[in-house]
């Protein structure tokens, strides 16, 4: 089967190449464009990742690069998107964001991006998290993806709120009160329950953050460390933390999805758990340059530190510019340019020096934070989960519509919530 | 040479002849081939090439595999989340088409009237159709909003409970469905007003003087006289209906059709069964179903809409073939 796919990627990329040749008068060598003859580079990136602030600056160090950029809403349309075009073996943007949920499928299919041990991605392989390292690099060890951001986690929570409340709004009153370093899902939810109680108000948004976050946590998620084998029927931890999450719905407010910023800026919930490039997805919520908002950032994680997704950069094998494209994902993905993302949007660096570099950060947004400090805390001791094939199905599909029923209040107890995410689970996983 | 033999050998024929025999006889087959090529080319082998991806077990990403014969149309017919599609589909297109078809019928019996400024009205009423559907499900998405929507809003200021535009099945399908209305009520009623502007004045003037009313004229003439047109819009829509996608996407595009599938359509399903769950050779036999099934409820509203036309005809006297062939030639 892997033959065969490589074999029509390869005449695909046969055609395409040569039809660039007969385009541009034979004359596209692969070095390099000129300022009077630039060669355009387009990348395909999703959600809030904060690289297009690296752009220009590429642009105006390279004459000869024009980068075409296109932005998509969300991680699951990036994936949809990624797989219509390597099925159809063309389209591909030269450089793609790859999201750490849909990694192990498009290792699966490594071939259809370059190898970039050919272009010198080991010279700069210290640079990044071991973990991080291997995780863009497939079983035969071609590295096919640069890594990026990574998802360490916090909670964003509206101080003003909870203080018109008369629970403690400040950052360190907030970690405090839910536990601080012990803090644990239940601790969690009693806080809610005060605040809800207090304020006749929901506390958060939905349950799928509370979910995804603490299946991050365990040692394995919803597959084993294999990767292969699955981990969900008769996971214990699982089924007590659905159970707690049907319990606590009534502090929901039982809003679904991402942008939910109406509801936000309308004081309809108090909480966000909040991986780094959650921030840029609360802030966009508000007009650039907002602050004030009331919304602030812990250091604080119920259940532990956890990694939440993380982005990579793949260069598509059937790209014109490969050397060109290439070149581009690097430098995209070097400390400094991390960094620079960082503050535009907030992901988390994956390189060492990256993180160093945003380590006394703060965002105006989230009330003067200092997010690289509590970023740098709570990625200590991360280490990403082992991600099985459909794990983002499972995430979306099966455990989104029954988070989503019971967000709703159409499912009340934990059994019949546990239930039912097997027979789905059955049915989309068989 | 006798003359039989001189009819039995043809007269030799100028290679000009011959090139007039064959472009009268060929002209025509090539000026209707670019039809027929496009067709072969995009329409044709890509609905042969999917039976044949469907009799295969193939991931979208990795290409085909093994052969398994019929065995992805089974494991379809056996998806409880087919049939969730099947019913949502069949919920949503009885609650567009119908009520469309009547509100088109209505629509265009009314520009049929000698009314001021026809052509304005003719035109405002296939404005809703230049919309990009896109745009559309955009802003509908947000009038049905049921977080501080418009229509959320209404229900709130009037103490009505909260409606569940987004979350509940048949709310959602209401939603979709007045969507797919605004948008093809005009255009159906333009096709239709053409059928109707063809029907000869004289069978109207002279079912008044018989002393028909307005209703049973157009009950007893209207109606039937635009007969082949109703069937091609019944036809046209039930296609439409049936494979209805961007509006359901839109609705909400973060799943495919509803968190819970409360509203994915059989094309929704197929395309979460094509791209999230890779799973090609499934998506293949999802079409090649609806395929089947749009032609069979193409049938069946075929044969309905002929049998309620004819049965309404046969209520009216047909106008005398004379009268026809001479408003034909005055009109």
């Amino acid at each position: 089967m892997t033959v065969k796919l490589s074999r029509r990627t390869a005449s695909v990329a046969a055609i395409a190449g040569s039809a660039a040749l007969i385009l541009s008068g034979c004359s596209s060598t692969d070095n390099g464009g000129s300022s009077d003859k630039p060669i355009t580079l387009t990348i395909t990136t999703f959600g809030t990742m904060g690289i297009d602030v690296n752009y220009a600056a590429y642009e105006k160090e390279n004459p000869g690069i024009k980068i075409e950029a296109t932005n998509l809403a969300d991680g699951g349309a990036g994936r949809d998107d990624a797989y219509a075009k390597i099925a159809a073996g063309t389209g591909l943007s030269d450089v793609v964001a790859i999201e750490e949920g849909w990694l192990s499928t498009i290792a699966a299919v490594s071939d259809a991006f370059v190898d970039l041990r050919d272009h010198g991605i080991e010279d700069t392989k210290d640079q990044w998290l071991d973990w991080k390292y291997k995780q863009g690099t497939d079983a035969e060890g071609r590295v096919f993806g640069a890594g990026l951001d990574i998802g360490p986690q916090g909670l964003c929570f509206r101080g003003d709120l909870f203080e018109a409340a008369g629970l403690p709004g400040d950052r360190e009153g907030f970690a405090a009160a839910i536990g601080g370093e012990d803090a644990t899902w239940e601790s969690f939810f009693e806080f809610g329950q005060q605040y809800t109680a207090a304020s006749g108000k929901a506390f958060y948004h939905n349950p799928s953050f509370m979910w995804n976050s603490f299946v991050n946590q365990q040692e394995e998620g919803y597959y084993k460390k294999d990767g292969v084998t699955l981990n969900i029927e008769g996971n214990e931890a699982m089924k007590a933390q659905l159970d707690l999450i049907v319990e606590n719905a009534n502090i929901g407010a039982g809003l679904g999805g991402w942008g939910v910023g109406e509801q936000a800026k309308n004081d309809e919930f108090a909480v966000y758990v909040c991986p780094s490039w959650m921030l840029g997805v609360v802030s966009g919520y508000y007009d650039a340059g907002t602050t004030g908002t009331g919304w602030d950032f812990a250091d604080v994680l119920p259940g532990g530190a956890a990694n939440w997704g993380g982005a990579f950069l793949g260069v598509s094998e059937s790209s014109e510019h490969k050397e060109e494209a290439a070149k581009l994902a690097l430098w995209l993905a070097a400390p400094a340019q991390q960094a620079a993302a960082f503050e535009a949007a907030g992901p988390f660096p994956s390189t060492i020096e990256g993180q160093e570099l945003v380590a006394d950060s703060t965002s105006a947004f989230f009330n003067d934070a200092p997010v690289g400090q509590i970023f740098t805390n709570r990625a200590k001791g991360v280490v990403a989960q082992v991600k099985g094939e459909e794990d983002s199905v499972i995430q979306d599909n099966v455990f989104g519509p029954v988070l989503d029923r019971i967000s709703q209040g159409e499912i009340t107890d934990g059994d019949t919530a546990w239930n039912e995410a097997i027979t789905l689970l059955n049915q989309l996983v068989p | 040479m006798s003359t039989l033999q001189a009819g039995r050998s043809a007269p030799q024929l100028t290679f000009r002849q011959k090139l007039s025999n064959f472009d009268y006889k060929a002209s025509p087959y090539f000026y209707i081939s670019p039809f027929f090529i496009m067709f072969a080319v995009l329409g044709l082998f890509p609905i042969i090439y999917t039976v044949n991806v469907s009799l295969y077990d193939w991931h979208l990403l990795k290409g085909q595999g093994d052969f398994v014969g019929l065995k992805n149309f089974e494991l379809t017919l056996n998806d409880p989340m087919f049939w969730n599609a099947f019913f949502n589909t069949f919920s949503i297109f009885l609650l567009s088409a119908v009520p469309q078809l009547i509100m088109a019928t209505i629509i265009a019996a009314v520009l049929d009237q000698a009314i001021r400024a026809s052509t304005f009205w003719r035109m405002t009423v296939l404005l809703p159709y230049i919309a990009a559907p896109v745009a559309v499900a955009v802003i509908f998405t947000q009038i049905f909003n049921q977080h501080g929507g418009p229509i959320a809003g209404a229900l709130e200021a009037l103490d009505l409970p909260e409606i569940r535009w987004g979350f509940d099945p048949f709310p959602s399908h209401l939603a979709i469905a007045t969507m797919v209305n605004w948008r093809w009520t005009g255009y159906n009623a333009l096709i239709l007003l053409a059928a109707m502007q063809a029907i000869p004045r004289d069978v109207y003037e002279s079912a008044a003087l018989d002393g028909a009313g307005r209703v049973r004229r157009f009950r007893s003439i209207t109606i039937p006289m635009i007969r082949p047109t109703m069937i091609f819009v019944v036809i046209t829509s039930t296609i439409g209906g049936l494979q209805i996608f961007t509006e359901p996407t839109l609705f909400d595009p973060a799943s495919y059709g509803g968190a819970n599938r409360q509203f994915q359509t059989i094309v929704l399903y197929l395309y979460e069964m094509a791209f999230p769950r890779r799973d090609f050779g499934r998506a293949a036999a999802t079409a090649w179903i609806l395929f089947l099934i749009v032609i069979l409820v193409g049938l069946v509203n075929y044969a309905l809409s002929r049998m309620i036309a004819t049965q309404d005809i046969k209520n009216v006297r047909p106008p005398k073939a004379s009268s026809h062939r001479a408003i034909g030639g005055s009109k």
